[in-house]
């Protein structure tokens, strides 16, 4: 993108975030283009508005957008993907004597879906068949994050029609789109402990004088650029283990940062009537899709150690 | 010469020179072997011309981007053919001389440091002055015969080798805080100074105190204003905190990769070596980020405080696991192998001390990159 017509997209995404979510925020991001600017330029499309997303904690159908078409399937535009279970990267599917056993989430998309594609574990590899949602039951989740709208998806297909797909490198591109998500979400809760910190008065000064809670904003500061410097590396090389361990990170900081908004917004970041809230919650639940960072970390050093080697460094 | 053609370069000319380029010593060898292989490999490198490439034509340099001296640096230290802290050294002594010394200057001496004919040292820690530099003490008397300094410098790494010194002095009243700091080019060989070598807890004689009496400095080996110090403290900070930096990741990575294949099964947390690496990559991804900035011509400011902070957190999540995987060898080996280890664990401890405190870089980053205005 021009420098010029990426900061007219860069705008408009933010415009977008900041007044509308769900539905109306899928109509803006056709409106804006979003879906040409993830054929054009992924890299820059993924990581402005899962950013966005983030900050404002609204949500859209873009993972699953993004996840159907690198799953390459015919998308029609109402496509929808059924996500891993909490925790997992693996498929949520797995094929079986000619059945296909379906156990995973969906986004609030998979409800009003024209079709949803369900990726499986088979013999051969992943397979993908692309279903009506009413051959899959769906059971609303509410749990940490009402707002998010996740859904409960289980099924049982006829899995004679399954295309082979790359699921790894798919679930590579959702893992950086959720870690930008929660780049997003860490430094809009850094921003709400940072004004905070300033704003409130305790012994006759902003307690933003004091070293204990300055240097846990530098703390989150250093947590947040660490998970966006490796997130921007990673799309220069897309590999599953880069993009595990950028998502990996990305968790860990947003969890961190979440941990120390928290004791800085002290009483205030308890309530309802403070928005941290809602950033705590989505942190916990987005950190688990894809692979939750725990389960991610232990893998990385797992596969190290099994191999006695690390993965392949950063060239300059 | 671009970065791929100087890579290509520089690989095949140290696979060609293998054998003269090895160190001649196992293990971390001594401080003096350390000085000795770094000088030959510095003057090799020099002599071939990579060591001049990266740096300006005015100090003899021969051109071109800052990421030259990045690579440079990073495969040395990946063929562990340099220690990579020492090697750095001139990654902020030279952009002083430089920036701020008188031109006819720069281009006399920057050669002799960058082709390892020389060791230069950095006198700005001193007793009372460790985080806090703008409070330090060591006097410059101007007088006919030039400037008269008295006072002492600790911390002051290879001071025992080192032929020159660029030396914060106070010009000011001692009230004048930094508005009163001067920088100089000192040489080591001037009467009065008096050099005691510090010895660590990781067995070496690294750091050094350096006693100054009545040491006379010529006018003319002002760098930069009189009085105009604390701007040159301020500007070559983030150069201790870029360059140098990206060197030291090849030397963690060297050493993580070693820890990975050495440690017997079982004896590491998984967990703890992907939180490491994390670290580490993180860190990679974010020090080549401000190489590139250097390289498009940008200033480096307080960001590079987040570097740091990154690379020492790194560096001690390493080495910790060194403490468990190699555990047994840190505590009781008395090869060479294990020796290095020791050492190189022991040193890790204070990547958190020195080159401004994991303190004082959260510091900065609250106070000029968050907005958190004064700390009183």
């Amino acid at each position: 993108m021009e420098a010029s017509e990426l900061e007219l997209f860069r705008r408009g995404i933010r415009h977008a975030t900041e007044t509308c979510g769900d539905e109306a925020l899928d109509a803006a991001l056709d409106e804006l283009g979003w879906r040409d600017a993830l054929v054009a330029d992924r890299n820059t499309a993924v990581s402005l508005l899962f950013e966005a997303q983030g900050s404002t904690v609204v949500d859209s159908s873009a993972l699953d957008w993004l996840l159907a078409a690198a799953l390459g399937g015919q998308d029609g535009g109402r496509t929808s993907v059924v996500l891993p279970l909490l925790r997992r990267a693996a498929p949520p599917g797995r094929v079986s004597a000619g059945r296909c056993e379906v156990h995973g989430l969906g986004t609030r998309t998979v409800a009003r879906a024209d079709e949803t594609v369900v990726v499986a574990e088979a013999d051969g590899g992943p397979v993908a068949f692309t279903v009506k949602a009413s051959s899959l039951e769906l059971r609303p989740v509410r749990g940490l994050d009402p707002a998010l709208g996740i859904v409960e998806v289980t099924g049982d297909l006829n899995a004679a029609a399954g295309r082979p797909v790359d699921w790894e490198a798919a679930a590579s591109v959702g893992q950086l789109a959720v870690g930008h998500e929660l780049v997003g979400l860490a430094r809009a809760m850094l921003e709400l402990a940072r004004q905070h910190a300033l704003d409130r008065v305790q012994f006759g000064r902003p307690i933003s004088s004091f070293q204990a809670i300055r240097h846990r904003l530098a703390e989150s500061l250093v947590a947040v650029e660490a998970a966006d410097g490796l997130l921007a590396a990673a799309w220069e090389d897309p590999s599953p283990v880069m993009a595990a361990m950028a998502k990996g990170l990305a968790g860990r900081s947003a969890r961190a940062v979440a941990r120390h908004a928290q004791q800085v917004l002290a009483g205030i970041g308890f309530t309802t009537e403070h928005p941290l809230h809602r950033y705590v919650r989505r942190t916990i639940v987005i950190d688990q899709l894809l692979g939750a960072s725990s389960v991610l970390t232990r893998q990385l050093g797992e596969d190290v150690l099994e191999r006695g080697t690390l993965p392949p460094t950063l060239p300059l | 010469m671009e970065l791929d053609a100087f890579k290509v370069a520089v690989d095949a000319w140290l696979d060609e020179h293998e054998r003269e380029l090895a160190c001649d010593y196992e293990g971390v060898g001594t401080l003096d072997q350390q000085v000795a292989q770094l000088r030959k490999v510095m003057g090799m490198a020099y002599a071939a011309g990579f060591m001049r490439m990266g740096w300006p034509e005015r100090a003899g340099g021969l051109g071109g981007s800052n990421l030259l001296r990045a690579y440079l640096g990073e495969v040395l230290t990946a063929r562990d053919l340099v220690e990579a802290g020492i090697y750095s050294l001139p990654e902020v002594l030279a952009p002083t001389m430089i920036d701020y010394a008188p031109e006819a200057l720069a281009a006399e001496m920057v050669p002799k440091l960058l082709s390892g004919d020389e060791i230069w040292c950095q006198g700005f820690s001193e007793p009372g002055t460790g985080s806090n530099l703008g409070s330090l003490a060591c006097r410059a008397t101007h007088t006919d015969a030039g400037w008269r300094i008295n006072g002492q410098k600790v911390w002051t790494s290879l001071a025992q080798y080192a032929q020159r010194c660029v030396l914060l002095t106070r010009t000011g009243t001692p009230e004048s805080a930094h508005r009163g700091i001067t920088a100089m080019f000192i040489d080591m060989d001037s009467p009065g100074i008096t050099v005691r070598p510090i010895e660590s807890m990781h067995g070496a004689e690294e750091f050094c105190e350096v006693f100054y009496d009545d040491v006379v400095v010529p006018l003319d080996r002002v760098l930069g204003e009189v009085d105009g110090g604390w701007s040159i403290a301020m500007d070559l900070l983030p150069y201790e905190r870029s360059t140098a930096l990206w060197h030291r990741a090849s030397y963690l990575h060297r050493r993580l990769g070693q820890l990975v294949s050495a440690a017997p099964a079982g004896t590491l947390d998984p967990t703890a070596v992907g939180e490491a690496t994390q670290l580490l990559w993180a860190f990679r991804a974010r020090s080549r980020a401000t190489q590139r900035r250097l390289a498009a011509g940008e200033t480096l400011g307080s960001e590079t405080s987040i570097d740091k902070v990154l690379v020492a957190t790194a560096e001690q999540a390493i080495f910790d696991l060194v403490a468990e995987g190699l555990g047994p060898d840190v505590a009781t080996g008395d090869d060479p192998v294990s020796a290095r280890w020791r050492a190189e664990f022991l040193y890790s401890r204070a990547a958190t001390i020195y080159g401004g405190s994991a303190e004082i870089q959260r510091n900065i980053i609250a106070r000029r990159l968050l907005g958190l205005g004064d700390d009183r």
